[in-house]
């Protein structure tokens, strides 16, 4: 066989230097920038350049501008900056377990599972809270990991997750679990705030949070994110299969409970703030897949910043874009993620649908 | 000297069907086996067992004298590599990327690959001239890059063992000879290999022994020359005897075109 004499300086660092580390940098730039035009933005205009002088500390803000941009804006931003993170994340770790570009913890039944477990807590239960979490967070993840495993254990067939089976178990579920969700709305005597909050979840609304709120959040994804870095790996390992996978001796079934469990927190993460988004966890990870390619390791902390940045984004032309209302930017992120997951879908190999 | 890999009295069922019995062999270092039989009877059957994912339902596999269900399956894939008949891969890796996982059994659960790793890794690809298809993505590589790219995959692994599954598959004859040339360099390497083959007349030459296993039968040892013998292949193969002279044309005209 003619083979290829290499000599080539230095030693072969594989696919690593390859990594374009400027990217994180770059988008932890971008964030940062549209936070402070997002911050900016709505109502009352305050100036790109007020903020940023009130950021290096010679701040000459009016008392009614702190007042906004503290109490309304800031913590509307930074909900926007965690959902968007969590839900592409979480996007990205049940891609790799299904082994499917098209799973996206909305799609799936994961976000309804959630938004089911949340409603029990608002219309079933008093609030009460486990070291420091509230009951409805709580149960948001439960919901998340009960749907999953339910979606999982139907659609997976011999070590195979079939599109169309991954799909159709994840409409049938996550269906169900929002109507169900309407159900408890039914039973609810107090016609209030329940209500209210179920509206704007199955909307995909991101509400106005407070700081504990958002603490309790910023948790959640940080267990999250440090629970998936260990997780990217094997995710790659996993792409070859099952079976193959396990030659190789990963513990496939090990693998397989901690994605589910970490992507469940990510999603309650998600829906504890903002409900019902759509999509977001579909196009981030795929777009970044097209710059970085499918390697879970580098697409981890690109796709929870460029999902942070996405969201905030859409939730700011959410919110300003037809002012004085207010567009829930589940609405948004469906109107183009909806197409989106059709031109997916298309594209998918005639073969990989049956 | 040990076995790499004993096969004592193994027995394999799916379902009700036993598609393996009392099967007793042997791999040594330095041995290049053909597993050849009609479809079904159980040759990548034999491969799983003896990678360790299949578990015998009777008697014993062992890896140089341990029992291979006492192994942790990362132990084992440091010595036997297997390279699965189809790998689908979802996402478009590059050929490092895809060799890579060959590392796998060796990293730590929070590490990533280091020195000894990536030259593992050049080393699988430069024997398999993969190298300069690195940056490739697996995905879009020619049936022939594809399957020399998955041998990687396997070398990566620092094997003693090599375990192909069909490894001529898809191959136009052209491919079909390099991957002969390839198995003899593996094998030259020291590499011990076993591999399922399907075209009879791709086996006489290259490897040492040949495993002929039919349905229903104990399975047959020996040279090529004592297992590539129409009488032999006409009863295991099932043929009827007015094609035995395609038989014989068959073996004897690829024969010729090797030597």
């Amino acid at each position: 066989m003619a083979r290829e004499v290499t000599e080539e300086c230095g030693t072969y660092k594989g696919a690593q230097h390859r990594r374009p580390f400027w990217l994180p940098a770059m988008l932890s730039a971008l964030v940062l920038l549209a936070v402070l035009v997002a911050a900016g933005m709505g109502a009352v205009h305050v100036q790109f350049g007020l903020l940023v002088r009130q950021l290096i500390g010679g701040g000459s803000l009016t008392a009614d501008q702190r007042i906004i941009l503290f109490s309304i804006r800031l913590p509307r931003i930074v909900a926007s900056l965690l959902v968007g993170a969590a839900l592409s994340a979480s996007g990205l770790l049940f891609q790799g377990l299904f082994r499917n570009p098209l799973a996206d913890p909305y799609v799936i039944g994961s976000s309804g599972g959630a938004v089911l477990g949340a409603s029990i807590g608002v219309f079933l239960l008093p609030p009460m809270s486990v070291a420091g979490f509230g009951a409805t967070t709580l149960l948001a993840f439960a919901g998340a990991l009960g749907s999953i495993t339910l979606v999982y254990w139907l659609a997976h067939v011999d070590g195979r997750t079939p599109v169309v089976a991954l799909l159709l178990a994840g409409f049938a579920v996550s269906t169900m679990l929002s109507y169900a969700s309407y159900f408890l709305e039914v039973l609810d005597h107090d016609f209030g705030t329940g209500m209210r909050v179920l509206t704007s979840w199955l909307h995909g609304t991101i509400a106005q949070p407070t700081w504990p709120q958002l603490a309790i959040v910023t948790l959640m994804l940080a267990i999250g994110l440090a629970g998936s870095v260990p997780l990217a790996r094997n995710l790659n390992t996993l792409a070859l299969g099952e079976e193959y996978a396990t030659h190789l001796g990963l513990s496939v079934q090990q693998t397989r409970i901690a994605v589910i469990v970490i992507g469940s927190i990510l999603t309650a993460a998600a829906v504890a703030l903002g409900g019902l988004i759509s999509f977001v966890g579909l196009i981030v990870p795929h777009m970044l897949r097209m710059v970085l390619g499918p390697d879970h390791v580098r697409l981890l902390p690109a796709t929870a910043l460029s999902g942070a940045l996405f969201l905030l984004i859409a939730d700011t032309v959410a919110r300003t874009a037809i002012a004085p209302a207010e567009l829930p930017v589940g609405v948004l992120t469906a109107l183009i993620g909806g197409p989106f997951f059709l031109y997916l879908l298309r594209k998918a190999k005639q073969g990989d649908l049956s | 000297m040990k076995p790499l890999i004993e096969f004592a009295q193994v027995g394999f069922v799916y379902g009700t069907r036993s598609v393996v019995r009392d099967l007793d062999a042997c791999v040594f270092e330095n041995q290049c086996i053909a597993v050849v039989g009609p479809n079904g009877a159980g040759k990548t059957t034999l491969l799983r067992l003896a990678a360790g994912t299949l578990a015998p339902a009777s008697g014993e596999v062992s890896l140089q004298g341990r029992d291979l269900r006492l192994l942790k399956q990362r132990e084992i894939a440091r010595s036997v590599a297997f390279v699965p008949q189809n790998i689908e891969v979802p996402f478009s890796f590059t050929v490092e990327q895809f060799v890579e996982q060959g590392r796998t059994p060796f990293l730590k659960m929070f590490g990533g690959p280091c020195g000894p790793d990536y030259e593992a890794m050049r080393r699988a690809m430069e024997l398999t001239d993969t190298w300069s298809l690195r940056t490739r993505v697996f995905n879009e590589l020619s049936g022939g890059e594809r399957q020399r790219a998955k041998i990687a995959l396997g070398l990566a692994q620092q094997p003693q063992l090599l375990l192909l599954d069909e490894p001529m598959q898809h191959l136009d004859i052209g491919r079909q000879f390099e991957m002969i040339d390839l198995i003899e360099l593996l094998s030259r390497e020291g590499i011990a290999i076993v591999a399922s083959m399907h075209d009879l007349a791709l086996i006489q030459g290259t490897f040492s022994s040949v495993w002929l296993m039919s349905p229903d039968e104990p399975m047959r040892q020996g040279s090529a020359e004592e297992i590539l013998r129409p009488e032999v292949l006409e009863v295991a193969f099932n043929c009827q005897p007015h094609h035995r002279h395609r038989l014989m044309d068959r073996m004897r005209n690829r024969m010729e075109h090797i030597v």
